[in-house]
């Protein structure tokens, strides 16, 4: 029954695709809007289609119907519920199968949000997404099925994978799937856009609601699968530079760019081309990644097995290549830059180093990934470039792009912006002066710990600068307290006071990755049961060794106790119990890191294996500093990002305090009910709160 | 040429020479060949230096001790075969018979001594299991 709805609903949403990309063709070359409608009701059909086609996938892993060769293979009778609903993305059909409930919801979301456009531009927006939702459905039709049934039903299933039982694993591929999913809509209204040749900037400032979710959820889905990695995987590290995970981060550092140099577009009417090739190359990346990842072109870690539908996206990708190419190449005159660039040292001239910096770490990312695949051409035998060739030239990259972002929040658009930054860098530049001596007086010497320290204290100082400048200016019209001041003049600019909270998650994070990957130690011991050994001031006892039965495995546990440098003597120091578990679905056991966490460092205790029933086991001990941070600094990222999506909070206080303005007197009120995605209107509501702020700058500046 | 566009011009150049030269000492010194078993020993030419090797562990003479951080095997191709010394963490997902990446150096005696060792672990995306199946109800 499952089966038969899922394959119906699939074909259901081939064809609707099919007719949606017919029809919006057909609209825009004969004017018909009935066409038009047509092609948007296919676009909910197809997005009703995928949903019913999900919801049976769901309810055969639910129920266990093991007929289904999927929920054979990746469920069994014993796993926890959430487990089973998390296997909807554990293999290949099924994550293609949520890619494509999400492609098609927001393609849906989207159409809707479309439907008062002019009659070219929709049309094409609906074609370009018809293709998109097209491809998927017909992929997982073809290609990779989820609804393949067994010839006989099996008596239980094979079994999730011991290392995606994990609820950070649940989360983590479905957030990415939405970055993923999420950038095809800009890649789209770019493409309508043009086609529609549109001169203004306006359309560019709907993309942005998109791009920043996009954006928001890729960060969250990265830094959970970062975080899986370091509690899951046993090594110690967070970020291998592992084709896999390099092909999250490609889309990512592009839309990062993106959010932006948007903006650049949308107030000055600059950075067209840059925004053209950044949103298409975002877009293609995510497909790119995906094809690299899933056709086995490249050794990783990871092995997905050659398999066919490599060989649909790159054909796809082919496409798609061809596509914005064509578009962006015979409509070249839409993307003129209408202003030139005042000076290295003013906003836009930032936006650009941080343009030219993140191409630059996409660029070389990309090539250490396909290093293999470029050497093989060349060289008789294929070449990999380890973490070494990352480290040397990416970190670096990024350390110059966080030193651009540290002073942002005191550059402003075009001329003047200059005397304006260096006034403004006075109290960060000593306050930077001052951590580094401090950092030195403390014994640190290491050069790339140093700048890290002042980057941070410049960051820091900053944002501080950048905020009192403007509450100043604020309490020179306005009678009120400090406190009172800064919450409006933050709540008036969410994106851009969203941005600086971004930027400060991206600090923390940056003294994460530097604190645990320059000072981080590791050791191993092997010791006897009530053996105990000393490293670095600590002190590592073992305990013993004890086996205990679980739901579906068995497990054996080491009882560590590890006593820090600066523990009292009544101390008992830090109880670990490093695990090994043997899952009865699964030939090879599996390791749990044993962790403790504070901000200041991790001990992180790993149980190796034993001999002679626990007479003598090998125990890695590895101490991260500050690993924390990144954790931190993430969650910081992320609650940045939804500020910046979150409408206006104060007007209902304002309007109370000041009888004159009523909420519709008041041009930065959004109607009650305005989602923030909404895409008509957004734009113009985003540039009038922009403008007052570099209005401000304007004033404060003279 | 304005002003700005020649300091911008300056500062690009500067900016992609330096990353041009990172990026050659970045593969200098991360550079590993990545060889089949079967290659490693007919082709003497990559046996004096750090290479990345992957084949089959064999089933016979498997010695792991994960107490001790050590495994000894052999991993072979199709026509050839080494012995590894392996000195380390073994990981949970070594088994004999399975596919094994190790990085290291051959020293006088013939031996494979590596540093890392990694397994590829059973899929993600696409399981072994799961192929079986599909071939099954085919």
């Amino acid at each position: 029954m499952n089966a038969l709805i899922g394959n119906l609903s699939l074909a259901i949403a081939v064809l609707a695709a099919a007719g949606a990309l017919f029809t919006s063709v057909a609209a825009a070359k004969f004017g018909n809007d009935k066409m038009l409608t047509l092609a948007r009701w296919l676009h909910y059909v197809l997005g009703l289609a995928i949903v019913a086609g999900s919801w049976a996938l769901l309810s055969a892993l639910i129920n266990s119907d093991f007929q289904n060769a999927y929920v054979a293979s990746y469920t069994e009778r014993a796993l926890p519920m959430g487990y089973k609903v998390a296997a909807f993305w554990a293999g290949q059909e099924g994550s293609l199968m949520l890619w494509t409930l999400l492609l098609a919801g927001m393609a849906a979301v989207a159409a809707h949000g479309f439907r008062n456009r002019e009659r070219t531009e929709q049309a094409a927006m609906l074609g370009v997404l018809a293709l998109v939702c097209g491809f998927f459905a017909a992929l997982m039709l073809f290609a990779a099925n989820p609804f393949v049934q067994l010839p006989a039903q099996a008596v239980d299933g094979h079994g999730l994978n011991p290392l995606l039982q994990d609820p950070y694993m649940i989360a983590h591929p479905p957030l990415l799937f939405v970055g993923y999913a999420g950038y095809t809509i800009p890649w789209a209204m770019l493409l309508a856009a043009l086609i529609a040749g549109r001169k203004d900037n306006q359309w560019i400032g709907a993309t942005r609601s998109w791009l920043m979710v996009s954006w928001l959820f890729l960060t969250v889905g990265i830094i959970l699968g970062a975080k899986w990695a370091y509690i899951e995987l046993g090594w110690g590290g967070y970020w291998a530079w592992d084709p896999v995970e390099n092909a999250s981060l490609l889309p990512w550092l592009t839309g990062t760019a993106l959010l932006h140099s948007v903006m650049v577009q949308q107030h000055r009417g600059m950075f067209k081309v840059w925004n053209a090739a950044l949103i298409s190359c975002t877009f293609l990346l995510c497909i790119f990644g995906t094809y690299l990842t899933r056709s086995g072109v490249v050794q990783s870690v990871h092995s997905f097995g050659e398999s066919v539908i490599g060989t649909f996206f790159l054909v796809f990708l082919g496409v798609c290549v061809l596509l914005s190419i064509v578009v962006v190449v015979a409509r070249r005159r839409l993307i003129k830059s209408e202003d030139t660039i005042a000076g290295m040292l003013t906003r836009e001239g930032a936006f650009l180093a941080l343009n030219v910096l993140l191409v630059l770490m996409t660029l070389a990312t990309l090539v250490g990934t396909i290093f293999p695949l470029i050497s093989g051409v060349v060289m008789p035998q294929p070449v990999t470039v380890g973490a070494e060739f990352y480290n040397k030239v990416v970190i670096p990259l990024a350390l110059a792009l966080i030193a651009v972002m540290s002073v942002g929040p005191l550059l402003s658009y075009g001329q003047g912006a200059g005397r304006q930054l260096i006034r403004g860098l006075i109290v960060p530049g000593i306050a930077a002066i001052v951590a580094v001596i401090a950092a030195m007086v403390f014994g640190m010497t290491n050069p790339w710990a140093l700048a890290c320290t002042a980057i941070t204290a410049v960051a820091v100082c900053s944002v501080g600068v950048g905020l009192t400048r403007t509450v100043r200016q604020r309490r020179k019209i306005e009678d009120e307290r400090w406190l009172t001041a800064a919450m409006c003049v933050i709540d008036a600019n969410h994106r851009r006071y969203g941005g600086q909270f971004v930027h400060m998650g991206v600090v923390m994070l940056m003294v994460g990755v530097a604190g645990s990957s320059l000072f981080g130690t590791k050791h191993t011991f092997q010791l006897a049961p009530g053996a105990s050994a000393d490293f670095n001031g600590y002190t590592i006892t073992f305990g013993e060794l004890k086996q205990s039965r679980k739901v579906n495995y068995t497990s054996v546990e080491a009882h560590v106790t590890l006593t820090p440098p600066d523990a009292g003597p009544g101390d008992a120091g830090q109880k670990l119990h490093p695990e090994m578990r043997f899952y009865d679905k699964s030939e090879q056991p599996s390791a749990q890191v044993a962790l403790n966490s504070s901000l200041k460092q991790d001990s992180y205790v790993t149980l190796a294996g034993w001999e002679n029933d626990g007479q003598l086991v090998a125990i890695q001990v590895i101490i991260n500093p500050l690993v924390a941070w990144i954790w931190v600094g993430g969650i910081v990222m992320s609650l940045g990002a939804v500020f910046c999506l979150m409408p206006k909070l104060i007007k209902a206080t304002a309007v109370a305090h000041d009888p004159t303005k009523s909420p519709k007197h008041n041009p930065h009120a959004h109607a009650p009910g305005t989602i923030p995605l909404a895409l008509a209107g957004e734009g113009q509501c985003a540039s009038q709160t922009q403008t007052t702020s570099t209005e401000l700058y304007a004033e404060a500046s003279k | 040429m304005t002003h700005v566009r020649i300091k911008m011009l300056i500062a690009g150049m500067v900016l992609i020479a330096s990353v041009g030269y990172l990026a050659v000492a970045g593969v200098k010194s991360g550079w590993v060949y990545y060889l089949h078993v079967d290659d490693f020993v007919q082709d003497t030419a990559y046996q004096d230096r750090r290479v990345r090797l992957f084949g089959l562990v064999d089933q016979e003479n498997v010695d792991v001790a994960p107490a001790m951080l050590t495994a000894k095997f052999d991993l072979h191709g199709e026509s050839n075969r080494v012995s590894v010394h392996y000195q380390g963490v073994v990981p949970d997902t070594f088994k004999p018979g399975g596919e094994v990446m190790v990085e290291g150096k051959l020293d006088e005696a013939g031996v494979f001594q590596a540093d890392t060792l990694m397994t590829k672990c059973a899929s993600k995306y696409q399981s072994e299991e799961h192929a079986k199946r599909l071939e099954a109800s085919q």
